[in-house]
């Protein structure tokens, strides 16, 4: 090896991806230190594949959000189940919802192992961690950029960027001290969630006495005239607003300025509540993921019966729940009344248990698949976007933003359910043959590049060395 | 006279130390132990307006008075304390981010950068400890822990680098105040225009009536949705500037109630409100520049006893006096926006606070300075000494405010919340003050850390440490400075 450890970069420069940071880091090490898990390409190629299908599958559940008014999705849901929107949106919700973002919250948390641990610290020099909070904050700043700019509401890095700071110290633990802590974390997530639904039942049934009372002729303390204000304020936030519906349609089909202006309060009301209150989300599955990856589930290293294991389970009992979840909520949009008479527990309790088993069973098929090697060019593409998904997220912000608001070709809410899955099959295709190409000829993804860049305030190599000297 | 240290008389005691203490213990600085117990015991002083009751609304009704005793009592903390000391707490925490993260690391096992977010996610539970269990809506804790964590990566700037960023993240915050301000000022201008429109529309029927032109031929004669909603936005925001003096005792029965679990309801709101849209909003400037500037004058050795003086004097001077003359101002313009919104927004371009982030930041470092020059100069020795071992205990101490005041003012306790007169309330501070003060000494004669210091080190290195250290040359006391 030429290259002499006088910059951190430099560890990383030799192979482009991330998670080859190990390799030429640990190659390093296993010269004169004490030896090292085996780094095999199979390794760094599953993790990016697994990375690569997450990232894709993270469109299926944003496209509604990026093109159509969600009342369009409820009114589906309300409808006759026979329509073929309403068997997209089934099979969507029961395979997929939150299963994307979490899988790529596990690759998070596996990228952030893989980011700290092995480096090289130099004495005195920006330590490790110095670099990962540096990379963690511009995370923070590209998370605000796409919600705000590529106004893209429904962003995730932020949060990442946020979340990430917290594992840090997390890092060495063992595997199964890192599954507890997540699952901790979803217990937490899934009390909330009673709670909440708990204070809508009190105030349904506060309404119900203040009804009852009523039709006894009785008069209504304030309390109770409260109550049913209360109530009414659920019922008319859940029924459709024609008004603010067709408002926020022509708001979407208009210039970059007014939907720019539009999504600020939505933007920072996301980013606030949802790192409040929708951390748990995303940390039990980077905790999980952490936990996962340190045993050797997404570097393919369990074996075949492990993982079909794994996918029986996950698949076996996460389907059937998930359509449980998707049936409850189709109740819950038809009549909030009804389903707050009807349960005493939300079937929001299950998401994450659900969502976990699910993670499980997409992440076990694919390694099924990619050691069965029935498809290898497609494994090859898939992780050829699992590289540059930081590059991908972006562009499908871009992409779709285009597409469906108006300063690009306007198409917002102009599609229904199920022809916006052609969208998302377009921008598959065209994101695994862009990858593919584009890792040709360069080390990172434009993103990449100049994410790292900034994490190490120093212009990365950009373009590939062969062609460099192919060039000269 | 003071015994001078010099930075390598430092480095000799945390040598020698070595053998002594197997985990690391932080070299204390007496200046940022004597800031620091200032800045807790006077953040107390506005902080009682919540725990008591003294409302906004009453607060506004003595502006709107501006006359009388009560006005200028308030007058005065408003200008002198308010944010201030919450600005002097966060400078000092993030000098002590830098001194946390400077220390020799051979002494300890843990990697420094490990320790420093372990115990930035510990102080995170202390403040949520300190909001939801003691009930104390404006903790401080939680932005510390967060924002300290955000500015982990700053910490190695140089003070040029970092001198920048604290000036850019109070602009930012000027400028996110003004941003809110252009806001009002364009839902005014739409409600003048749904206005004149309405007005021309009436006009219109008139002129109509009179012609007897048939009602189909009419122009739409009245208002579009948009147009409500234009003209409700404004009015909203005249109501929530207006002074209502009707909803004086707002809140009053629900933090007397006897019952803890209504009480945690009725603050709940406030909390969350506090922690996530005021940290996200406000929060990470307000209290990000300061800790910035904080790190800033650390690396110019401002807090060091070899800082020059005369320096200390001159700044202390300059920066108080353009911290209150700002602060003059924007209670004049405060007054004016109260009176009428309408009319302010009219006739002004910038808002009442515009420069509060600036004011806030000139009258914190001329007190630092001058608090410093007075300490130097060995006037007062007693007050530092009391403010220093306030200073050293003041997790312990600031935790300890939210205690008494839980008990003595929310139902829960003895249910003062809204009976006492507002020099009432500091007088019932003060008290807490000498009865914090009188603690930090004794406790610190037989310990060398408070006790919510002690658990939160015992915590961050996950084991079992004294809470006092026996040997006389240890560093928690090891610096000669004895008042």
């Amino acid at each position: 090896m030429e290259f002499v450890a006088s910059h951190p970069a430099d560890n990383e420069s030799i192979i482009p991806i991330e998670n080859t940071e190990v390799v030429s880091s640990s190659a390093k090490i296993s010269n004169g230190h004490s030896p090292h898990p085996v780094e095999t390409a199979d390794r760094i190629h599953t993790v990016d594949m697994v990375r690569g299908v997450a990232l894709l599958g993270i469109l299926l559940m944003n496209i509604p959000v990026f093109g159509i008014d969600w009342s369009v999705a409820n009114s589906v849901l309300r409808g006759p189940s026979t329509t073929t929107d309403f068997r997209t949106m089934a099979v969507i919700f029961t395979f997929f919802d939150g299963t994307m973002r979490g899988l790529f919250s596990m690759l998070f948390g596996a990228g952030m192992v893989l980011f700290t641990l092995n480096k090289k610290q130099v004495p005195g020099g920006v330590s490790v961690a110095e670099y990962y909070y540096r990379r963690l904050l511009w995370l923070v700043a590209f998370g605000m950029f796409n919600a705000y700019i590529l106004l893209w509401e429904g962003d995730i890095l932020f949060y990442y960027g946020l979340f990430g700071m917290l594992l840090y110290p997390f890092r060495k633990l063992a595997a199964s001290w890192l599954i507890i802590i997540g699952i901790l974390c979803i217990t937490i997530g899934m009390f909330k969630n009673v709670w909440w639904f708990q204070q809508t039942r009190e105030t349904r049934a506060n309404y119900l006495s203040a009804v009852a009372a009523e039709k006894e002729k009785k008069k209504l303390t304030t309390k109770q005239e409260e109550a049913k204000t209360a109530w009414d304020n659920i019922i008319k936030s859940q029924a459709p607003d024609t008004v603010k519906i067709n408002k926020n349609i022509q708001t979407m089909r208009s210039d970059y300025g007014s939907i720019f202006k539009h999504f600020i309060p939505r933007n920072s009301g996301n980013e606030t509540w949802g790192t409040y209150h929708g951390i748990w989300d995303m940390l039990s599955m980077m905790f999980i993921g952490m936990g996962l990856f340190i045993m050797g589930f997404f570097s393919n290293k369990l074996s075949t019966s492990t993982y079909g294991m794994c996918l029986l389970v996950g698949y076996g009992l996460g389907i059937p729940i998930g359509y449980i979840f998707f049936k409850g909520a189709v109740i819950d949009s038809q009549d909030i009344a009804r389903y707050v008479d009807a349960y005493s527990i939300p079937h929001w309790v299950l998401y994450d248990g659900r969502r976990l088993l699910l993670c499980l069973g997409h992440a076990s098929l694919i390694m099924l698949i990619y050691r069965s090697k029935v498809v290898p060019w497609l494994m090859k593409a898939l992780a050829n976007v699992g590289q540059m998904a930081f590059t991908n997220y972006l562009m499908q912000s871009i992409i779709c933003t285009l597409f469906f608001f108006g300063y690009g070709f306007g198409n917002y809410n102009k599609l229904s359910v199920h022809q916006l899955y052609y969208v998302v099959g377009t921008v598959w295709i065209f994101q695994l043959i862009f990858s593919s190409i584009w890792l040709k000829y360069f080390r990172f993804g434009p993103f990449e590049w100049a994410w790292r860049s900034l994490t190490y305030w120093i212009k990365q190599p950009f373009v590939k060395r062969e062609n460099k000297i192919s060039e000269s | 006279m003071l015994p001078e240290l010099s930075p390598e008389d430092n480095d000799a005691i945390t040598t020698s130390s070595k053998d002594l203490q197997p985990t690391l213990a932080i070299i204390r600085n007496p200046a940022l132990d004597i800031l620091r117990g200032m800045a807790v015991l006077g953040a107390l002083f506005i902080s009682i307006w919540i725990f008591g009751g003294f409302s906004t609304i009453q607060q506004n009704e003595l502006l709107l008075q501006s006359k009388g005793g009560n006005y200028r009592l308030w007058g005065a903390m408003e200008l002198l304390l308010d944010g201030k000391m919450r600005a002097l707490i966060c400078i000092v925490f993030g000098a002590g981010m830098v001194i946390f993260l400077s220390q020799k690391t051979e002494q300890v096992t843990t990697a420094l950068p490990d320790l420093f977010i372990r115990r930035q996610l510990w102080l995170l539970g202390f403040g949520l400890l300190n909001a939801l269990v003691f009930l104390w809506t404006g903790d401080i804790l939680f932005q510390l822990a967060v924002v300290g964590i955000l500015l982990f990566p700053f910490v190695r700037m140089n003070p040029r680098a970092l001198w920048i960023s604290a000036t850019v993240v109070t602009l930012i915050y000027c400028g996110k105040i003004y941003w809110n301000y252009a806001d009002d000022r364009t839902a005014y201008a739409k409600h003048t225009a749904v206005l004149a429109f309405e007005k021309k529309i009436s006009k219109d029927s008139l002129l109509a009536a009179e012609k007897k032109i048939p009602l189909k031929e009419q122009k739409k004669d009245s208002l579009s949705a948009q147009q409500k909603e234009d003209k409700a936005a404004w009015e909203g925001i005249v109501q929530q500037h207006k002074h209502d003096l009707k909803a004086k005792d707002n809140g009053v029965k629900e933090v007397r109630n006897a019952e803890f679990g209504k009480i945690w309801d009725h603050f709940l709101q406030a909390t969350q409100g506090r922690e996530a849209r005021w940290t996200y909003q406000t929060g990470v400037w307000d209290v990000g520049g300061m800790m910035l500037l904080g790190m800033a004058l650390f690396k110019k050795r401002f807090f060091e006893t070899n800082f020059p003086k005369s320096r200390y004097l001159l700044l202390g001077i300059a920066c108080i006096a353009v911290g209150i003359l700002l602060g003059w101002y924007r209670l004049q313009f405060q007054q004016y926006a109260l009176r009428d919104y309408t009319k302010y927004v009219i006739g002004h371009w910038t808002p009442f606070n515009l420069l509060f982030p600036l004011e806030r930041a000139f009258l914190t470092v001329g007190y630092a300075a001058g608090i410093l020059f007075l300490f130097r100069s060995g006037l007062l020795r007693f007050v530092w000494t009391a403010f220093e071992k306030v200073g050293k205990l003041a997790l312990t101490n600031y935790l300890f405010q939210s205690i008494f005041c839980l008990v003595f003012f929310t139902g829960f306790g003895m249910g003062y919340f809204g009976r006492l007169q507002q020099y009432q309330l500091y007088l019932f501070a003060l008290e807490i003050c000498i009865i914090q003060i009188v603690f930090s000494v004794f406790w610190l004669r037989y310990f060398t850390y408070g006790p919510a210091e002690w658990l939160l080190r015992c915590l961050m290195h996950w084991k079992w440490l004294p809470i006092k250290t026996h040997n006389k040359k240890s560093p928690a006391s090891a610096l000669p400075i004895h008042l």
